[in-house]
Formats: structure tokens, C-alpha cells, sequence
């Protein structure tokens, strides 16, 4: 991968900064990646998702239980410390419990100038699609409100545009990487975080440039064992370097930023509001927003896809969204055969009891 | 010695007893007959609506604190655990998802467990672990399941696009079980439960009133009376009920009889109680202190709009959640900054509760609100509202008596 990407995506608050400073955007946070972007880039605003590692989460310790995941902690912690102080405003979509609270502990503690919590349905029957729409136009009037200025349906459709061609490219690395080609998982977890942390008129250029460098490349000398990870916030590269140095191909995920986002257009409706609202409700939804069905559809589906042989679930501490799941799909991958290990994630990164299980868990699937 | 003894039990328990053991016979004379048992997610405001179509609900939730009153919490989460789910999940998901794949086929249980259900609502609303408690009971039994969604909104933020998408959802209820049970629903027979909860509220706001007057008649050690809120809105055995202990509590304050002889010192309680040591509500005793009143208990106080039944059901549903989450924290403070003044609180108990992050998320604001805005001690204590193993009383007896001298010291100084 053109290495400027990842050095974008580890500066992405500096770059924020300078839009906003240089170029006079407004900057936003998002909690979740149900926030739909694509509105705040119709207004000019840049969207950064909020991004934690789990790690140096303490300073949080003063506003937040010991028992709530370490991203989330780590998120605070950084706001406590003024790492997100250039933001003008932050949104969320009403996902997971501890998102919720970390929302409203931000907003009263940092004060944004603006705030909003979107409440989305969970269904998408034509009249969850109808109340998702009267969500977005309540959001719409809130940042007519807050930015003086008008809401254009042409101007949604151009952002719409643009977020669906990054999409596009990436789903076609995905692809790439199932029929073969050279792809790193590593550089797809930049490339999805990039999806969420840059301006999205920056990533597409270096989306088509890894496309057609893929091209000239040989194919990837097969690893033994085509994996997926499944879990929430997986934000520790160090593990996913650490499965593939063991001998693990990761070729798709199951997890907060990744796949799911990516498999899907906004459909080209008249209605550019309704065809926004259709999207993120067909999509195929995170564990918060989940039944057990369709959690099994999409794992099932893309295990076959991606012709999937054993799973890693990185789970974060204290996440009950994923941990009230996992004895399910753990149930579903036994009946199909395929061989799976939980690690649970403290904010430590790649520790020695994860190493350790990893490594356990390789050396069993080399036994099969 | 004698005069100091505690005369904390309120009469109406021996009618809240009986009141239990019906609402559980119910449903097990219900399964008997071959009419409906439906399980259904505590935090929404449709029991009304099973009620007016002849309906038994059995409430999962509402279960697990009387698991934990008997002691077969443990034995539950030793199920949950065998099945896989992390100690990590809420204690009434463990308790009620353990329940629910296998204690309920032990023998000899406390009020003859649960009767299985005919049918499952399983809602996209509320908290993280009740939604996915009951996805777990989708799978589990194999019945017919309703799948609706109401989604979290702050409590001030709701607005008639949020009502009228509950009612939306409600009608689809209404047509899946006239269909699965051939049961006719009838608007009338709602608009009469909707009475008849409308009715409980206000009583229920009466009774907490009556704590205002010092001394307090009657403690947090009361709780239990939430019951008829939870499981018998919507019919006269609630207001009957209510209508009891507000007479007893009335006389109790014309008496100037309080829950103990000297109230010296009056505390507020945030998050759930301990349900397996409801006896802590009485420690405070000693030091001449009363829980007169509660976060939880505010989950009740609302009002309903009998000419509008379907709506009512659906703000009394988008509502239950956020009242006591952090959902609505700024409401929250509101309300808790209002309890305060009204029940001249003194010091303040905030159970950081390791079972539910919606309801503690939020806690170390309010600690300053209490301290900062309204200079109220308070203190935290690590607990959770079903293990026991999950709380330690030495550490929350180290944290009372600082709260005390707090409060005394306080006291002195005024």
C-alpha cells in the first residue's frame, strides 16, 4: 500500500485541524458508523470518526466506569486531553448502551457547539424507512440551523457519489483479495479507517492507485488458513499482524469498520434522502442493531463467499453486544466444522495471553 | 434499646405477597387452559394492550430480582456460564437467559418458575442485554415471535414522529396476535387499562410525595411495591393495591410515624438496589439515616392520555428507558436535582452497578451536580444488582461511614 495512506490516516487530526483552520470547515465527530456521513459532507462539514485504541484510557477514569470497553474510555480520555478539541460539533447514531453514555458524557463535559443523537429503527420495512427519513430530516434541520445554510438534495447526491465510489473500490479489494490477489489484510484496515477518519475526496486516488498496483503484482502465495475476525472496534494492528505472521490470511471481517460498510450503494432513487435512509437500513447490521438471524445470515454468507476456513473473534471487554452473541455463532460455526477462538481485548494490545492464544490456536488448526 | 427498633414493613407487604403469587399462578392457570403466554421485554408500555386482549405477559426481567430475593440466581448463571455467556453480561441477562434454556426444567421451583411461552415479542429498544436476552429466547423456543422496533430517544427530545412510529408498531402488534390467537382487540377495553394506569401513576407520585414529610414513613427497603408498576399496569389490581398503601402511608405521616424513631439523616439512592440484600436499605439505621428516595423509582411518573390510548402506550414505551438512563442525562440531573430539594436530601448513595452501564454511565456527573451545584455528599460503591460476588460489604460499609461523617460533619458546621 502507497505508504502516504497510512501516514494520512495516523495524522488524520492533524489534517482535520488543518481543514478547519485553512480551508474553514466545520470538523464533527461521530460515534458510530450509522452516522450518516454523507448529510454532514452536503453541508461541507467533515465527518471524523472518533477512534480509540483501548490503550491510556485512565485520564477517563474520572468520568467513566472501570466496566465499560477500553475504546470507549480511550475516546474520552483523548477528549479530556485535547485531542479533539478542533471539533465543532459531534453525532451520534443510537448503537451500543456504552456509546450512548460516552455521547452524552462528552457533550456535557466538552461542550460542543453542536450535538445531535440520531434514534434509528432497527427494521427495514418501508415504515422504519419512513421514520429513518423524518431522523434525517430532523438532523438536516438541526445543521440548517447551526451552519445558516440551505439543505440541497443535489448536493446529498454528489456526497452520496463520492462516498459510494470509495466504497466501490474498496469492495473490489475485498474481492481481489478472495480470488487471490496480493492484498494485506493490514492495508484494508488502513483503507476502512481511512474510509471513516480523512476527507473522502483524499482517499479514492489512493484507493485506484492500490487497485492497479494489484494488477502488476503476483498473486498472493496462499497462507494455510483463510480467516475471518468478528468482534466490534477492532483497532489493534498489531494482533492482525501477529495472525498473519503465524500463518493466518485474514480475508474478510465481521467487525464495526470493514465489509459490511462497504458491500452496498446507496440506490440511485430520485429521493436521495430515502434511497440515504434505504442504505443504512439494508445494510448488513452490527451486533447492537442484530437479530441472531441476521447476525447468522451475514457470517454464514460470508464465511462461503470468502471460502472462510476458522474464524478469531476479538472481543473487547465488557462489549454485551458481541459477548451476548458469541455462544450463538460459536454454535453456527461448529455445526459447519469451522474452528474458532475468542480473544478478549483490554486495551493492552497484543499481550502475551493473546499471543499465547493465538498460538495455541494456530497450532491446533496445523493439527486438523 | 427497644425504642430504637426499626418499623420498617409496610402492612400492605402481606397483600404485595399475595399479589406475586397470583400474577404467577396466573400464568400458569393460563398455560393450563390453553390460552396465550406471551414473554415480553420489561422496559415498554404495552402491557396495557395484552391486558385489554385477554393476554397472560410473563415478564423475564421482573423475574430475575425474585430470583436473586430466592437465592436461584447463582444456580442460573451457572447455566448461562455452561452455555458460554461471559460473566461480563448484565446479571439479568445471565440470570434470565439461564433461566430460560434450562432452570425452568427444574423441579420444585419457587413459585412454580415461569410458564413457557406461546409466543415472544422481541423488540429493537431499551438496553443492549434485554434485546439480546430475548433474541437468545427466539432461538431457544420455537414459537412464533414478533419482532418490532422503538428506538432510544433522550426523553426531551421526543417529538410526534417518535409516537407516531410506536403506534406503527403497535398496530402490527395488534394484527399479529388478533391473527395468532384469535382474539379480537377492542380500543375501549385499552382505553379502560389506559385508565387504570394513568390511575396507578398518579397514586404512585402520591406515595413517593409522602416521603417528603419528615420523618419519611416508609424506606427504599419498600420497593417491593414497584411490582404491581411493572407487572399489573392496566388493571384495578394495581390501583386497589396503591390506593392501599397510600392510605397506610397517609396515616403513618398524620401519625408522624417514620420508618425508624429518630430520622436524622435522609439519603437519596441512584441505580437499582441490591435485589439479593435488600436488607442493606436497612444498615443505615444506625446512624439514624433513611433512603427516602430513588432513581428507580421515577420510572413511573408519568401520565397517560386515556382519549388517546394507542399513543399513550407509545410515549408510556419510548419513555420507561431513557427516564432512568443515560439516555437522557441532563433529564436525569434534572430529576435527581429535584428529588433532592423536594426530599431534602442530605447525602447521596450512588451504586455504580456493574449490571447495567445505561444507568451508571453518568454517575460522576451527577456526584458533582450533588456536590457542586447543591453541596450534597454523595458517594459511589462498586456493586451489581444480581451477583452478590460482584459486591463486597466491607468496602461499601468503608464507603457509608465516610458519607456519614460527611454528612454529620455537614450538619455540625450548619
Amino acid at each position: 500500500m502507497d505508504p502516504k495512506l497510512g501516514d494520512l490516516v495516523h495524522r488524520h487530526k492533524e489534517i482535520a485541524r488543518e481543514e478547519k483552520e485553512k480551508n474553514g470547515r466545520l470538523v464533527f465527530g461521530t460515534l458510530c458508523s450509522y452516522v450518516p456521513v454523507e448529510i454532514l459532507h452536503a453541508f461541507d462539514i467533515l465527518p471524523v470518526r472518533l477512534w480509540g485504541d483501548g490503550k491510556n484510557h485512565e485520564r477517563a477514569d474520572a468520568l467513566l466506569p472501570t466496566y465499560i470497553c477500553p475504546p470507549a474510555r480511550n475516546i474520552m480520555a483523548m477528549g479530556l486531553a485535547g485531542h479533539y478539541d478542533f471539533l465543532d460539533g459531534v453525532i451520534h447514531s443510537y448503537t451500543c448502551d456504552a456509546t450512548c453514555g460516552l455521547f452524552n458524557i462528552w457533550c456535557r463535559n466538552l461542550k460542543p457547539a453542536f450535538s445531535f443523537m440520531l434514534s434509528p429503527p432497527y427494521m427495514d420495512t418501508d415504515e422504519a424507512v419512513a421514520y429513518g427519513i423524518a431522523e434525517f430530516k430532523a438532523l438536516i434541520a438541526a445543521l440548517e440551523d447551526y451552519t445558516g445554510k440551505q439543505y440541497s438534495a443535489g448536493r446529498l447526491r454528489k456526497s452520496i457519489n463520492l462516498y459510494d465510489a470509495a466504497r466501490e473500490r474498496i469492495e473490489a479489494i475485498y474481492r481481489a483479495s478472495r480470488n487471490g490477489a496480493a492484498v494485506r489484510y493490514l492495508d484494508l484496515y488502513q483503507m476502512n479507517l481511512a474510509l471513516q477518519v480523512l476527507p473522502i475526496e483524499r482517499v479514492v486516488p489512493f484507493f485506484d492507485g492500490y487497485l492497479s498496483n494489484l494488477k502488476q503484482l503476483a498473486p498472493r502465495k496462499n497462507g494455510k488458513h483463510r480467516i475471518m475476525i468478528s468482534g466490534s472496534v477492532v483497532s489493534d494492528p498489531d494482533i492482525l499482524a501477529r495472525i498473519e505472521e503465524l500463518g493466518g490470511e485474514i480475508v474478510v471481517d465481521d467487525t464495526c469498520l470493514g465489509y459490511r460498510l462497504v458491500q452496498q450503494r446507496v440506490p440511485p432513487r430520485e429521493d436521495s434522502l430515502s434511497a440515504l435512509a434505504r442504505y443504512y437500513l439494508d445494510r448488513p447490521p452490527c451486533s447492537s442493531r442484530a437479530d441472531f438471524p441476521a447476525r447468522k445470515d451475514y457470517i454464514v454468507k460470508t464465511i462461503s463467499a470468502f471460502d472462510v476456513n476458522a474464524v478469531i473473534f476479538m472481543h473487547q471487554k465488557f462489549c454485551e453486544p458481541h459477548l451476548a452473541d458469541h455462544p450463538f455463532l460459536k454454535n453456527v460455526l461448529t455445526e459447519k466444522g469451522i474452528p474458532q477462538v475468542q480473544l478478549e481485548l483490554e486495551g493492552e494490545g497484543l499481550n502475551g495471553q493473546i499471543q499465547t492464544r493465538l498460538e495455541g490456536f494456530f497450532e491446533m488448526l496445523e493439527a486438523r | 434499646m427497644e425504642e430504637k427498633k426499626t418499623r420498617k414493613r409496610l402492612q400492605a407487604n402481606t397483600a404485595l405477597r399475595q399479589i406475586i403469587t397470583d400474577f404467577y399462578a396466573e400464568g400458569h392457570r393460563a398455560k393450563a387452559e390453553g390460552r396465550p403466554v406471551i414473554w415480553i421485554p420489561p422496559m415498554n408500555g404495552l402491557i396495557e394492550l395484552f391486558y385489554a386482549m385477554g393476554i397472560t405477559p410473563v415478564f423475564p426481567e421482573n423475574w430475575a430480582p425474585l430470583c436473586a430475593a430466592i437465592g436461584t440466581n447463582r444456580k442460573n448463571f451457572e447455566y448461562a456460564a455452561k452455555r458460554g455467556f461471559s460473566g461480563d453480561l448484565c446479571g439479568y441477562f445471565r440470570n434470565n437467559v439461564g433461566y430460560a434454556l434450562d432452570g425452568i426444567n427444574e423441579e420444585n421451583q419457587p413459585l412454580n418458575g415461569l410458564p413457557a411461552p406461546d409466543f415472544l415479542i422481541s423488540f429493537g429498544a431499551g438496553c443492549i442485554p434485554t434485546m439480546k436476552a430475548f433474541q437468545v429466547m427466539c432461538d431457544h423456543f420455537k414459537v412464533p415471535v414478533f419482532r418490532a422496533d422503538l428506538p432510544q430517544v433522550a426523553m426531551e427530545k421526543i417529538e410526534k414522529r417518535h409516537i407516531a412510529y410506536g403506534v406503527a408498531q403497535i398496530k402490527r402488534l395488534i394484527r399479529f396476535l388478533e391473527d395468532e390467537t384469535g382474539l379480537k382487540f377492542d380500543i375501549d377495553k385499552l382505553r379502560q387499562a389506559v385508565i387504570h394506569t394513568n390511575e396507578a401513576c398518579r397514586l404512585w407520585d402520591e406515595i413517593m410525595a409522602t416521603r417528603s414529610t419528615i420523618p419519611s414513613p416508609f424506606s427504599a427497603a419498600e420497593i417491593g411495591i414497584m411490582f404491581v408498576m411493572v407487572t399489573r399496569h392496566g388493571t384495578e389490581i394495581a390501583v386497589n393495591f396503591l390506593k392501599d398503601v397510600l392510605r397506610e402511608v397517609k396515616e403513618k405521616v398524620a401519625r408522624g410515624e417514620g420508618v425508624i424513631p429518630h430520622e436524622k439523616i435522609r439519603l437519596f439512592w441512584d441505580n437499582t438496589p441490591l435485589w439479593y440484600n435488600m436488607q442493606l436499605f436497612n444498615c443505615f439505621e444506625k446512624w439514624d439515616a433513611v433512603v427516602v428516595a430513588e432513581t428507580y423509582t421515577s420510572a413511573w411518573s408519568l401520565r397517560l392520555n386515556p382519549d388517546e390510548p394507542l399513543e399513550s402506550i407509545a410515549y408510556k414505551s419510548l419513555v420507561s428507558y431513557p427516564l432512568v438512563s443515560c439516555v437522557s442525562l441532563n433529564k436525569r440531573i434534572e430529576l435527581i436535582t429535584k428529588a433532592v430539594r423536594d426530599y431534602k436530601i442530605d447525602g447521596a448513595i450512588l451504586h455504580s452497578n456493574r449490571s447495567c452501564r445505561p444507568i451508571s454511565m453518568g454517575q460522576m456527573d451527577i456526584g458533582r451536580v450533588l456536590a457542586e451545584e447543591l453541596s450534597v455528599p454523595s458517594v459511589m460503591f462498586d456493586g451489581d444488582h444480581m451477583d452478590a460476588e460482584k459486591f463486597s460489604m466491607a468496602q461499601f460499609q468503608t464507603r457509608i461511614d465516610a458519607l456519614m461523617e460527611m454528612i454529620l460533619e455537614k450538619k455540625r458546621a450548619s
